[in-house]
């Protein structure tokens, strides 16, 4: 009890009216990106409107969850107070995925050894709760 | 519109820096502090008084870790000065050079004949609030983990390293140039000379960044202060004139949903910089480029178009010390000098005058006539940085 009170919390993701569908397909397993109805350009992150056409008619859809490493780094030192929470997992993978459909994503990898990490590795996402209700899409090899 | 010729940096000063964090009994120094020193000194520089800027400009560059919306009024009321125009500095490390070119337009419309530029920071001993981060960094980087611009810059670092095959040995003679320099001024924090093996055997921070790929985060403060060419030539020093000027802000090249994180808009600011000069590359005297990382340094030297991209060779033949034919981050760049928050972005603009004043002693770039100065700041997600700025500054125009 004692160490769990300790513990440092993480920064969990703030839900706001623009983001709160992809965190709700989150927590139902789905990894959702907004996509424009008027120029059919992904959106990533999340907006209000379209950033390459400005249309408000952004659709909320499905993606494969397939990709690639595009980039990564090995995190091995905590900065910054807002991240201690971090400390006990270190050193752990942070990245860039490349989805099959186009979006780049920032994630962490895992399921797998860090020195077996390599730029263009195939990944999949797998969600992770991080905390009540919050889902984190994660990638691991595939 | 064109700025050549239009305004003249007439005053720099700049406070040492230091790393002190105000733990019990140890000396401590506030940001208001650092800030009213910087501007002593540019005063004195320049040979002018507090008094000649009641009516003129005032701009002041927010800071990570002491701002509030109001920044630069609480400037005026700390220094005790009345602006006529009162700009602010919200372009992170890219407000330096920014407001040079902001500054020489109020001035060249008329507005104001004088503008003094400053900006201070104390992160040690002055923690602040927590910052306020932009969204996608709060919801779609933190969660993860993902540990500011020292993980952000290594995913950039990770992905040049695979497209350009460059090794540590290039990274590294980065590094160990911009050390050496350090090593000849005075004012420089890390002075005692890297060995590329030091380089290559420091920790690592965040893979493949090591120690000397980071900036050193410090308190101090450092202002400049731009005039009419008109007012230039009537005071204390040598003016230094702003001969091209540009700026591009949340650059996307490719698609902004996957970007190509190895072209900054430094392309796009460095472009419009020369253009507006009307002098072409082989007319540049030196360098001084915002430098957080190593990688960045040579990102940006690839846009301005000294190299093709990933370009190995240039990097492995070229000498970059100030004697060389690419001279770097001649006084040892905020790697060396010590970065205090936003403030950083001032060094360049400082250490170009000194070198264009011919004021670089040691480490003088010989006959230095016209340096790019440039500044970056905020690290966007999925990309590299979201403000960035290039001027030309030079001795005559
Ligand atoms: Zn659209």
């Amino acid at each position: 009890m004692a160490d769990e009170r300790r513990e440092i919390p993480k920064p969990l993701p703030e839900i706001t009216p623009v983001t709160q569908p992809f965190w709700e397909a989150a927590a139902n397993g789905k990894l959702v990106m907004q996509r424009c109805r008027a120029c059919r350009s992904w959106v990533w992150c999340p907006r209000p409107a379209c950033v390459e056409c400005g249309s408000e008619k952004l659709e909320w859809t499905p993606v494969s969850g397939r990709g690639n490493v595009f980039a990564f780094t090995v995190i091995r030192e905590v900065v910054g107070r807002a991240l201690r929470g971090f400390e006990k997992d270190i050193p752990y993978v942070t990245a860039w995925i490349d989805l099959e459909e186009g979006p780049r994503i920032c994630s962490n990898i895992v399921g797998c050894p860090i020195e077996k990490v390599a730029i263009g590795m195939p990944v999949e996402v797998v969600f992770e709760e991080a905390g009540p209700g919050i889902f984190l899409p994660k990638f691991r090899p595939r | 519109m064109s700025l050549r010729g239009k305004a003249a940096i007439v005053g720099v000063g700049e406070t040492p820096v230091d790393r002190l964090g105000g733990k019990p009994g140890e000396p401590r120094k506030v940001t208001a502090e650092y800030l009213a020193w910087a501007v002593r000194l540019a005063l004195e520089d320049a040979g002018l008084t507090k008094k000649d800027f009641d009516g003129q400009g005032l701009a002041a560059i927010y800071t990570t870790n002491h701002s509030q919306p109001f920044w630069p009024e609480e400037v005026a009321n700390i220094l005790g000065i009345t602006p006529a125009v009162s700009l602010g500095g919200g372009n992170g490390g890219a407000s330096a050079v920014s407001l040079l070119g902001q500054a020489a337009a109020m001035i060249d419309a008329g507005v104001v004949d004088l503008v003094l530029v400053v900006a201070a920071a104390a992160p040690f001993s002055e923690h602040g609030r927590n910052r306020a981060e932009p969204a996608d960094t709060r919801d779609f980087e933190m969660p993860f983990g993902v540990m500011g611009p020292n993980c952000k810059i290594s995913f950039v670092m990770s992905r040049y390293m695979h497209e350009s095959g460059m090794t540590t040995d290039h990274f590294g003679k980065i590094a160990v140039t911009t050390r050496y320099h350090a090593s000849l001024n005075p004012d420089a924090y890390l002075r005692k000379p890297l060995t590329l093996e030091e380089y290559k055997s420091a920790r690592l921070i965040s893979d493949p960044i090591r120690l000397y790929d980071c900036v050193l985060p410090a308190n101090g403060g450092k202002a400049y202060i731009m005039a009419s060419p008109e007012r230039a030539k009537t005071l204390r020093k040598p003016p230094v004139y702003l001969l091209g000027w540009g700026e591009c802000h949340n650059a996307s090249a490719g698609p902004r949903f996957r970007a190509n994180p190895l072209i900054t808009g430094i392309r796009e600011s460095g472009k419009a910089a020369f253009e507006m000069a009307g002098i072409s590359l082989s007319d540049i005297d030196f360098l001084a480029l915002y430098d957080d990382y190593v990688p960045i340094v040579m990102l940006q030297i690839e846009d301005l178009g000294f190299c093709k991209k990933n370009d190995k060779e240039f990097f492995e033949r070229t000498d970059f010390t100030f004697k060389g034919e690419l001279p770097i981050q001649t006084g040892g760049g905020m790697i060396n000098c010590g970065q205090p928050s936003t403030t950083g972005g001032m060094l360049h603009v400082i250490e170009a005058v000194r070198q264009l004043r011919g004021e670089g002693g040691a480490r003088q770039v010989a006959g230095a006539k016209v340096g790019v100065v440039t500044g970056l700041g905020a690290v966007n997600y999925g990309k590299n940085f979201g403000c960035t700025a290039a001027a030309i500054l030079g001795k005559q125009y």
